[in-house]
């Protein structure tokens, strides 16, 4: 019975905290504009970060080592130093849209002005961040953030022609009004929002955490192949409620509260004050994850100690880390700079940076002297080679397609 | 000298024909301790590929034959590369010039080498 609840429990989160301001907006813009004419990529991303996910979490289980260890071993100092310096900017700047996510989020709740929220926010990550246990910081916001699959109910409830979006998700072409170039660079956006590098230092520094051993190597695998679709389902369904709600009046989404109008439109105030709790368990989740990330990333590649399971006097350089990258972002967020453009260009860099930290990963876990012989086996690594020409694909057009377009504009 | 001074060095025989260039330093922990606590590493040799300078990701030290077609590109990139022993190399300046005699190794690991995690 324990092992059933620990196993319900794993996936729960897994769901809740699939979600991030990244998906929340890029799904929410993308389906006002496009329809589910690109409904494949969040499928094609939620293949890759399940494949990578489980890839990451084999490697932390078995050689106990976390990410950016395995990457300074595996690409030198100096390689990797460029790796992270990379790697931790844009963790960064998805910091920051995370934190501006938690801001907008209590400002539809409060009507109180954004840039007073701010240093709420992120005074209160930091708090969690010092004080709350690592288990129950994961828990209670991927079960908080479960709530947002209000959106899948509202979807339903505004009673959408289902046969046109089956149309779109199946069989997808480029709506009319928009370039090809603008189609392509919103599908990179999308696989950035699946796929972003956080999450994968967060589920394998986590993994050290907890302690995993190879014994809990199954349990992890479910949680992500269960866990990660569901949640990719809910962020097609954010999607389809902006594509039924903004596409046939061509209005592009670009703001939080528009996000949220098809769930109050279907379903009134209380499916609004359940959409707002989802979306600050989610943005919060997601700033917990990356600003702990911040720390990860820098401590694990110069050899600091780090890791919630220590007290902060014994890894003092991982939390000052952490202490200035919050500072970092809220200093950038009171210069009211629009969250949901921080947003957007952090999904698509995200994507730009996402081979740096996949290319490691891949080697270490083929190689004998790490893993013995829990080392890919050939479907994996068939997959693993798709998904390498793909993120690298993505990320070689990102920055072309993102000059071209006028990020999207 | 430092570590970076032989890394990416062009490597040469004793005639000065381009032999390739150091990817890697490969370090043996077997000295006396140092101070009593650490064991000094020996520089036991370097390794050398014949066209380029970048890294082989450490795939020169096993069999590992995947993911497929990576292991193979990067193979076929370092196609040639052997190991010399630091004992075979005579001077080393902006370049790495070898002895005269100098002897090809194998860049593999022996099988025994091989660590395997323990859980």
């Amino acid at each position: 019975m324990k092992r059933l609840l620990g196993v319900a429990l794993g996936v729960l989160t897994a769901i809740g905290g699939f979600l991030d301001i990244g998906d929340l907006v890029t799904n929410a813009v993308v389906g006002s504009r496009f329809g589910l004419n690109l409904a494949w990529v969040v499928v094609v991303g939620v293949v890759g970060i399940c494949l990578f996910a489980q890839m990451s979490g084999r490697v932390a289980a078995v050689s106990g080592r976390a990410t950016f260890e395995i990457i300074r071993e595996r690409l030198g100092p100096r390689t990797a130093g460029a790796n992270l310096v990379a790697s931790f900017l844009i963790n960064l700047l998805t910091l920051t849209a995370e934190v501006g996510g938690i801001a907008l989020a209590l400002q539809l709740a409060s009507s109180v002005e954004p840039r007073l929220w701010i240093p709420v926010a992120g005074l209160a990550v930091w708090l969690v961040i010092w004080r709350a246990k690592f288990s129950i910081l994961e828990n209670v916001t991927g079960l908080l953030g479960l709530t947002l699959v209000v959106f899948a109910v509202a979807l339903f409830l505004l009673g959408p022609d289902w046969s046109e979006l089956a149309d779109q998700a199946l069989s997808p072409t480029v709506p009319g009004d928009e370039g090809h170039a603008v189609y392509w660079y919103y599908a990179i956006a999308l696989f950035g929002a699946a796929m972003t590098p956080y999450e994968v230092f967060f589920f394998s520094s986590g993994a050290r955490e907890e302690k995993w051993t190879v014994k809990d190597l199954s349990q992890s695998r479910l949680n992500v192949l269960v866990g990660f679709p569901l949640g990719g389902i809910l962020s097609v369904a954010i999607a389809a409620c902006a594509a039924v709600v903004f596409l046939p009046a061509s209005v592009e989404v670009s703001s939080l509260s528009q996000i949220v109008l098809p769930v109050a439109l279907a379903g009134g105030k209380l499916a609004l004050a359940v959409v707002i709790v989802g979306i600050v368990a989610a943005t919060f989740g997601a700033a917990l994850e990356t600003g702990l990330s911040s720390g990860y990333t820098l401590a694990q590649y110069l050899g600091w100690s780090w890791g919630k399971f220590r007290r902060p006097a014994q890894a003092a350089r991982f939390h000052l880390t952490m202490i200035i990258a919050l500072l970092v972002a809220v200093a950038v967020l009171m210069t009211s700079v629009d969250p949901i453009k921080v947003t957007e260009f952090s999904v698509v860099f995200s994507a730009v940076a996402l081979p740096l930290t996949y290319l490691p990963i891949l080697l270490v876990a083929n190689d004998p002297e790490y893993m013995g012989k829990h080392v890919n086996g050939r479907v994996t690594n068939a997959l693993a080679l798709v998904y390498l020409v793909v993120i690298l694909a993505a990320s070689l057009a990102a920055i072309p397609l993102m000059i071209a377009t006028g990020a999207g504009s | 000298m430092i570590l970076s001074d032989l890394l990416d060095a062009p490597v040469r025989a004793a005639s000065g024909d381009l032999l390739g260039y150091v990817v890697d330093v490969r370090l043996v922990l077997d000295g006396p301790l140092d101070g009593g606590i650490l064991v000094t590493p020996r520089v036991h040799g370097l390794l050398v590929s014949p066209r380029t300078g970048t890294s082989f990701l450490g795939y020169e030290r096993t069999d590992v034959r995947s993911p497929a077609l990576l292991a193979r590109w990067l193979r076929w990139r370092h196609r040639g590369t052997f190991l010399v022993r630091w004992s075979d190399v005579a001077a080393v300046g902006g370049d790495v010039t070898l002895a005269q005699d100098y002897r090809r190794w194998s860049p593999t690991f022996p099988e025994t080498v091989h660590q395997h995690p323990t859980t």
